[in-house]
């Protein structure tokens, strides 16, 4: 019970914490975006519209207003879940982000699992190897997989799987000809609820390669940051004690170093979390795959302001989510955090 | 003759310096060293595959693009942008950093604590959405790439260098500075700079690393230098529209990337194993 009450402590602070940091965040976007040198009211009209109706056009959209009313405005609307209309698709910023919105967070999801375990096992491993020959082999490896970020691991996996080897599709979230269920949005989870075993096959084939781009691109860090906590644990006092009761190397390792070392890798994976939701932007582009960051790539093609904002805003929750969700697990395995 | 200090005679330092030379020698004596115009379009043979594979064209060593560019010659001219982003980029980054690293590290107390917001408030956006929005802010072309990456990641230095001078701060030579009479701009360059530089020295080296990796994204999506100037990034969007005639023309410039990118990572590694000064000796080698 104790544990609960900590936990709903700690969430309510940031929570509110968060608050503040979005509108500063949401005031920044404004203003950036602000001084750009397009006219949305000439763009929402057709090209042979006159001065007259341009001017009326600003007028209606709070253009001539300063700066801080037209924040305002746009904060007040915000709140009525109102981010405005696409000047170019046409269509309400809400609704955009609503539709691609569940296909970045399935792809994030998925890839931090993959990221997870790819860097528990390699720090293991990184771990199990020290003082051998191997060890300075590993760390130059993982110091070669760091140069690598996710955007060329995943026209590196393309090249490799969908290209020489043709084995893996690497375009969108289905192929053609298959049935799309929409429930919640997420595409793997609709196909299982409604029973479409093959579209889940699918989609599931669609997300291997880039959830495994992103997922390998994160876990270096991750291993290098859990060896190294590793040994640090085992630097300590009850690793030997644990030896003199005769426990195994296994036990002593899965219960008592992980158990310790799992805590700095975990505040890291905050972090580093926070930066693969980003990343997914570059791996949508590379697969074609239809989430908020192929979204706001056309946007800023398009200059289209109302989406810029939105889906910016929508990132820098996902990563306030991320960091608070993060945060509370590792209240949760930590006890010297619990009492307090 | 003088030995060599330490940290030159670390391997890996000594990898990172080679690989970054060669990259320095490409972008300087690029015109001399490309076999044609990076920009000279031959519409008659696009998309010609490299030299050792049928049908390759002695002219064009590693093939050419969709419009007939010479690929071997884009990318070397390409390493002038990479590595003018590179250095620019992360001496203006670790220029801001620093500067609030040491005056929050130094001064504490709020200054300290509206740093740190700031810091967070920066650190809530991916730094690749943030500089995306700040290229559309700013406009294409070299310099605004250069001032969204130092605008991105200055937080990078801060955050790391700031801890750091907080342990300066404490030490007794730092006190009797303070003592002495010695103003606080001159403590904290004749005092505490000089401990945490090598720590400055290592973080640059590998921002440099980040800050070729994001030109490289901008470019890719068309946010970066005009499309006049040869990047890596933009032959790699070329590249993936045409993957399946020229799968070569995607490798050669993810190789240059990840070449540049290793050879200040492995640089950075190098730095931190010599220079800093809490790893033990046997740690060190």
């Amino acid at each position: 019970m104790r544990m609960f009450a900590t936990i709903a402590k700690l969430l309510v602070k940031r929570v509110l914490t968060a608050i503040p940091i979005l509108l500063i965040v949401s005031a920044l976007l404004f203003c950036i975006l602000r001084i750009l040198p397009v006219d949305p009211a000439a763009m929402s009209l057709p090209p042979n519209a006159t001065v007259q109706e341009v001017e009326a056009m600003r007028a209606e959209m709070g253009l001539n207003l300063p700066l801080y009313q037209q924040y305002g405005i746009w904060l007040n609307k915000l709140f009525h879940g109102d981010i405005g209309r696409s000047i170019h698709f046409r269509q309400d910023v809400t609704s955009l982000i609503g539709s691609t919105l569940p296909a970045t967070i399935e792809l994030a999801v998925i890839a931090m699992g993959v990221a997870t375990v790819f860097g528990l096992a390699g720090g293991l491993f990184l771990f199990y190897v020290r003082g051998t020959r191997a060890e300075a082999a590993m760390d130059f490896l993982s110091i070669l997989l760091l140069s690598l970020p996710e955007f060329l691991w995943s026209l590196f996996l393309l090249l490799i799987f969908g290209v020489f080897f043709e084995v893996l599709p690497f375009t969108g979230r289905l192929s053609p000809g298959f049935e799309r269920p929409v429930v919640t949005g997420f595409l793997l989870l609709d196909s299982l609820i409604t029973g479409k075993i093959p579209t889940f096959l699918n989609a599931l084939e669609h997300m291997i390669l880039p959830c495994l781009a992103l997922g390998i691109a994160l876990s270096p860090s991750l291993m290098r940051v859990l060896r190294s906590s590793l040994l640090d644990a085992y630097q300590d006092d009850y690793i030997q004690q644990a030896r003199l009761r005769g426990l195994s190397e296994k036990r002593i390792l899965i219960r008592h170093g992980l158990k310790n070392a799992i805590l700095p890798t975990l505040s890291l994976m905050g972090v580093q979390f926070g930066f693969l939701f980003g990343g997914t932007l570059l791996v949508e582009i590379i697969y074609s795959y239809p989430g908020m960051g192929n979204l706001m790539v056309d946007a800023i093609r398009n200059a289209d302001l109302p989406i810029i904002q939105g889906a910016g805003l929508t990132y820098c929750i996902a990563v306030l989510v991320i960091s608070i969700v993060v945060d509370s697990l590792y209240l949760i395995l930590n006890p010297k955090l619990r009492v307090r | 003759m003088r030995p060599l200090p330490l940290w030159l005679k670390s391997g890996r330092v000594q990898t990172g310096l080679v690989i970054i030379f060669i990259l320095a020698v490409c972008a300087i004596f690029a015109p001399y060293l490309a076999p044609n115009d990076p920009n000279e379009q031959n519409l008659l043979s696009i998309l010609t595959p490299p030299i050792w594979a049928d049908g390759g064209d002695a002219m064009f060593p590693l093939g050419t693009d969709s419009l007939g560019r010479c690929v071997l010659s884009r990318l070397i001219f390409g390493a002038r942008v990479a590595l003018t982003v590179a250095f620019s980029a992360s001496i203006g980054a670790m220029i801001i950093g620093a500067f609030f690293a040491h005056v929050a590290g130094y001064f504490g107390g709020w200054v300290d604590w509206l740093i740190g917001r700031v810091v967070e408030i920066w650190l809530s956006f991916p730094p690749v959405i943030l500089s995306l929005i700040l290229m559309v802010g700013l406009g294409t072309g070299l310099r605004n790439v250069v001032l969204a990456i130092v605008l991105v990641d200055w937080t990078r230095f801060c955050r790391v260098l700031r801890s750091e001078v907080i342990v300066l701060r404490r030490r007794d030579y730092v006190s009797a500075a303070q003592l002495v009479g010695f103003s606080h701009w001159r403590t904290i360059t004749r005092e505490i700079l000089p401990g945490t530089l090598p720590l400055l020295i290592t973080l640059m080296s590998l921002e440099m690393g980040v800050a070729i990796i994001v030109e490289a994204i901008l470019s890719f999506v068309g946010m970066s230098v005009g499309s006049e100037t040869a990047a890596w990034g933009q032959m790699i969007a070329d590249a993936r529209q045409n993957i399946y005639d020229a799968p070569f023309n995607l490798i050669a410039p993810i190789f240059a990337i990840f070449f540049a990118v290793f050879g200040f990572n492995i640089l950075g590694d190098g730095l931190r194993r010599t220079l800093d000064t809490r790893l033990t000796q046997t740690e060190r080698t």
